[in-house]
């Protein structure tokens, strides 16, 4: 087990060297770079900029130099000093920046997936306990609303809504009486109003696939050999379901549930931007819209890192869970 | 196999996060360019009279038996941290007393901005600016700001500039002459900032056409003078646009600036800042400096954290040197707060909402705000603009195809696509019928105004465009449904649209306008930068952008080829910046209007000026290189209706949009 882990960690550092490269070249193939954007964005605002001014801050801002050569600056300063370069737009070191929205990207990224879990396996389970009933019509079909409804268009039917009823479209997550305040209950009782629509929206997106894996898993078990035996023996009905069959039907959750390392950390994007929410995504969106390469370059390379500790995760996540799998490897 | 399948699936992301930036660009921001005419709400104005009774009439501030200051600072100055506010503020006689526009105010409250980050700087800068001349109300000049007033000599090449004396940074630290003659010397001269020294500060040989540097010395601590080789008759105006904060804190950049402390020690403070060189560091502290808490300002309220959180805070500055008539000291609003906002719809929403105090929006937003307006609890007020239109197309005279280039620069072309388009149907569909169906033109009771000039090529008159285009020599192709050029070859207009800032609408009825008179058109959409980056490379052709300045004798570039920056004139402008070097030389025209640039620039009186910027604006009239399809529509100032103090004006950059309104005097009753 442990030279396996240590073969698929070993492997990962040159799929993270050849992500980082590919996406750093992908951040600079449009045309333009970081400056013509801001220089467009400044003259918008009716400040002068002349070819000089350009040049000069290309220059500044080591722009002027063929991306390869960015690129090897930045790669050696992330191995050698852990430095993750500097965010062109923001005028600060990467690191700074991601730093700044992490706490609440991951708060409303674990919220989200607990209210997923929470709300998805029991669903799941009685879906499938009393399949064809209006209950197992009702939650599907609620579901696959949730999963079919594009998450902003959710969220701005839900900001709509609360809008109309109580004048406040609830955009971001305080409150500004509370937003310079120190963590009070007051302030964790507004923090909470502000999440509801967030985690809702983020939510229902995954609800429904989840709901229908349980149901599906659940269902398959439920009529296996050592279920009937296990019938027949006598036991009562909840133990059976939940420690013989859900134990077997959770496999496929928990063999994906390292994928949402991803979505911890960067949370969502184009729900975030609508909600206005202070979290990673809108960051990178932006990042990405403005060329600035070392910011967008760094989370992407985040990113791919995380969906391989993900993976990683889960695979042993899941052959320390199921003893089929663990025997399976043991065999091979 | 997974390895594989997330790195695809990052790849993947990355496409879709593009994609979907692409199409949520075109939530209207119109904001700089959106305009319009006068049918403004006059219920401001009525109050204003009415209230003015209650407003002490003092001129000056000698007048005044006593000061008054905010609660937030009595408590300050009664736990003995802060100096009393006589002691703060200049000298009795130099205190500035700001009018309001409705009546004294009270003190307190939050002015909730909404910007979208440091990017959005102008915004919040020009709001709370504090220019050393700055625009009288109705525009027609300037008047002192911080400044206390001025001299000039008789042929305009000496000014003298009498500051406030007492009066203080809002560290304390007192402002004298020798912060501008710092400035001048150790940011202007070395182009600390980056940025080439203000073209307001060269004066002009009227003969030569030879440009010289300006002098600034030091009088005394209160008084400076600055010394031009020939006239400079506009020297002020200019520099209360080019140069509106002519003035730095020299005992804070002497802290900073390599100059002073070594390029070691400003490093690490460069570094302390999070900037990663010195130039950036420079640029930032400089130019963009009403962000930085640490650099000391003049103006009402500064920066208190850091511009990057997601709420950006600026305070009143205890040592603001303008009280109002009643001897209260300014502003009355407490704090300003900044909350980033990621979408412009969410600054509609907010304010709908009613959580927004004041702010601006383009006059696309009119009905949804109107619809609003009782359940927000705010009032929208219209502020004209200066622009020449609302919707329009310029043709790039030096275009990169020679015959493109000659048909643009065929003046029946321009008048065929004048008239070949229906203005009444553009002004009802395009603007609700808030911008009139007129040409692009001088509007009304702004300086060179043109009689008749609206008029011009304005009806709709497809038979006068056919015959203009049949005597250009267009022929038709094969099937009789496109013009091409005279050797047959295919004829096409490529306009590019900014993503974010063109009309998608207008330009498809424009496109339908064109087709039925027989001219292929083509649209390319661009995001901002590569917009940018296309104006420079001359690779324009037709754009649908439209001037938008107050006074030629202010701000000639975006009617003077000067540099690349209005799409008409392309490479010009190029030819003009680089000193003959690079570009397409000016003929004709064009030429005649850089000289007469020239004569303006070396006029001895202001009589001159506007003569030769009269005739500048006559040739443009002849010319008509800015056609323009609808007049110019309101910028929408929305405010609180417990927000007092706001008047309607012109909205422009050259007077800094709401920052003539002078937020300092609002309060909230």
């Amino acid at each position: 087990m442990i030279r396996y882990i240590a073969k698929r960690t070993l492997v990962m550092i040159p799929v993270s060297l050849a992500v980082s490269m590919i996406v750093f070249f992908i951040i600079q193939l449009p045309p333009g770079d970081f400056i013509s954007g801001y220089a467009a964005k400044m003259s918008a605002s009716g400040e002068v900029m002349d070819a000089q001014a350009l040049a000069k801050l290309r220059e500044n801002y080591g722009l002027d130099r063929p991306w390869y050569t960015q690129y090897f600056s930045w790669i050696w300063g992330i191995l050698t000093s852990g430095d993750f370069g500097y965010s062109l737009s923001y005028n600060r070191p990467v690191s700074e920046i991601i730093g700044q929205y992490m706490g609440i990207t991951v708060i409303i990224s674990l919220a989200t997936m607990i209210f997923t879990y929470v709300v998805a396996i029991p669903i799941g389970i009685l879906s499938a306990v009393k399949k064809y009933s209006f209950f197992d019509y009702f939650a599907t079909g609620v579901g696959f609303l949730g999963m079919a409804t594009p998450n902003f268009l959710f969220a701005i039917i839900l900001m709509f809504l609360s809008f109309q009823w109580w004048g406040d479209p609830m955009l971001g997550l305080f409150s500004p009486e509370f937003a310079d305040a120190p963590w009070t209950a007051a302030k964790w009782m507004d923090l909470l109003k502000h999440m509801i629509i967030p985690v809702i929206v983020i939510g229902t997106s995954n609800t429904c696939e989840l709901i229908r894996v349980m149901r599906g898993q659940m269902l398959d078990e439920m009529s296996k050999p050592h279920i009937v035996t296990a019938r027949a023996k006598g036991l009562p009905e909840w133990k059976i379901l939940l420690k013989y069959s859900m134990r077997a039907a959770v496999n496929p959750v928990i063999s994906t549930i390292g994928w949402s390392l991803t979505t911890i950390f960067t949370g969502s994007t184009i729900t975030a931007i609508v909600l206005n929410l202070p979290t990673q995504g809108p960051i990178m969106h932006r990042a990405l819209l403005s060329q600035d390469m070392y910011l967008a370059g760094s989370w992407l390379l985040l990113m791919a890192i995380f969906t391989l500790i993900g993976t990683l995760l889960s695979d042993i996540l899941l052959a320390w869970l199921d003893p089929r799998i663990r025997l399976d490897r043991k065999e091979a | 196999m997974r390895q594989k399948l997330s790195l695809i699936g990052l790849v993947v992301l990355l496409m879709l996060s593009t994609l979907t930036a692409c199409m949520g660009g075109d939530s209207g921001t119109a904001g700089n360019n959106s305009t319009v005419e006068s049918q403004q709400t006059d219920n401001t104005t009525a109050t204003a009279e009415a209230a003015t009774a209650q407003i002490p009439d003092i001129k000056s501030a000698a007048e005044l038996t006593s000061f008054q200051e905010a609660p937030m600072l009595a408590e300050l100055v009664q736990a003995g941290t802060l100096e009393p506010v006589e002691a703060r503020m200049p000298v009795k006689e130099d205190i500035m007393i700001e009018p309001v526009y409705e009546e004294i105010g009270k003190y307190g409250g939050e002015w909730n901005f909404p910007w979208n980050g440091p990017d959005d700087k102008w915004g919040i800068g020009m709001a709370t600016e504090e220019a050393m001349f700055r625009f009288t109300e109705d525009g027609s000049g300037v008047e002192p700001n911080v400044a206390k007033g001025y001299d000039v000599n008789a042929d305009s090449t000496e000014f003298t500039i009498y500051l406030r004396e007492g009066m203080r940074w809002s560290d304390g630290v007192p402002f004298t002459a020798d912060d501008v003659v710092f400035y001048w010397e150790h940011m202007l001269i070395p182009e600390t900032f980056s940025k080439a020294l203000y073209d307001c500060y060269y004066s002009v040989d009227p003969v030569t056409g030879e440009k010289a540097r300006a002098d600034v010395t030091k009088v005394d601590d209160y008084t400076v003078k600055v010394t031009f080789k020939h006239p400079n008759v506009m020297f002020l105006e200019r520099l209360a646009i080019d140069n509106k904060w002519f003035f730095a804190p020299a005992h804070y950049y002497k802290t900073v600036l390599p100059e002073f402390i070594g390029e070691q020690k400003a490093l690490e403070v460069a570094k302390e800042y999070g900037f990663e060189d010195l130039n950036t560091l420079g640029m930032w502290t400089g130019y963009y400096y009403w962000l930085y808490p640490q650099r000391p300002t003049l103006r009402a309220w500064v920066a208190k954290n850091d511009m990057n959180s997601d709420r950006f805070i600026m305070e009143r500055n205890p040592y603001f040197f303008k009280v109002d008539a009643a001897g209260n000291q300014l502003p009355y609003m407490d704090r300003i707060v900044l909350t980033k906002m990621q979408d412009p719809s969410h600054k509609l929403l907010e304010t709908m909402a009613g959580k927004i105090e004041i702010t601006t929006f383009g006059f696309t937003d009119f009905t949804v705000l109107k619809e609003n307006e009782q359940k927000g609890d705010y009032r929208v007020i219209q502020w004209t603009t200066p622009s020449w239109s609302s919707t329009g197309v310029q043709l790039n005279q030096t275009t990169e195809d020679p015959k493109l280039r000659e048909l643009f620069q065929d003046i029946r072309f321009r008048e065929a696509l004048s008239v070949a388009v229906d203005r009444r149907e553009i002004s009802e569909m395009i603007t609700n019928g808030l911008g009139e169906p007129i040409q692009a033109s001088v509007p009304e009771g702004l300086p060179n105004e043109q009689a008749g000039w609206a008029q011009q090529w304005a009806e709709y008159d497809t038979a006068r465009a056919e015959q203009l285009l049949d005597d250009i020599g267009l022929k038709w192709d094969a099937e009789r449904k496109f013009r091409t050029f005279a050797d047959g070859s295919n004829l096409t207009l490529t306009i590019y649209q900014e993503d974010t800032a063109d009309d998608p609408r207008f330009i498809e009825l424009l496109r339908k306008y064109y087709q039925a008179v027989g001219i292929r058109t083509d649209v390319k959409i661009v995001d901002q930068g590569s917009y940018f980056d296309l104006k420079y490379a001359n690779k324009i052709p037709v754009s649908v952008k439209s001037v938008n300045i107050v006074s030629l004798s202010y701000r000639p570039d975006e009617l003077v080829p000067l540099r690349v920056i209005t799409p008409w004139f392309g490479h010009y402008g190029l030819f003009t910046s680089s000193g003959g070097k690079e570009g397409v030389k000016p003929e004709g025209d064009v030429a005649k209007i850089l000289e007469l640039w020239d004569k303006v620039k070396g006029s001895k009186t202001r009589e001159e000026v506007q003569e030769w910027t009269d005739e500048i604006v006559k040739l443009h009239q002849k010319n008509q290189w800015v056609i323009g399809y609808s007049g110019p529509t309101p910028v929408l100032v929305v405010a609180k209706n417990n927000l007092r103090n706001v008047p309607s004006l012109v909205f422009s950059d050259e007077f800094r949009g709401i920052g003539h309104a002078h937020p300092a005097q609002f309060f909230l009753k």
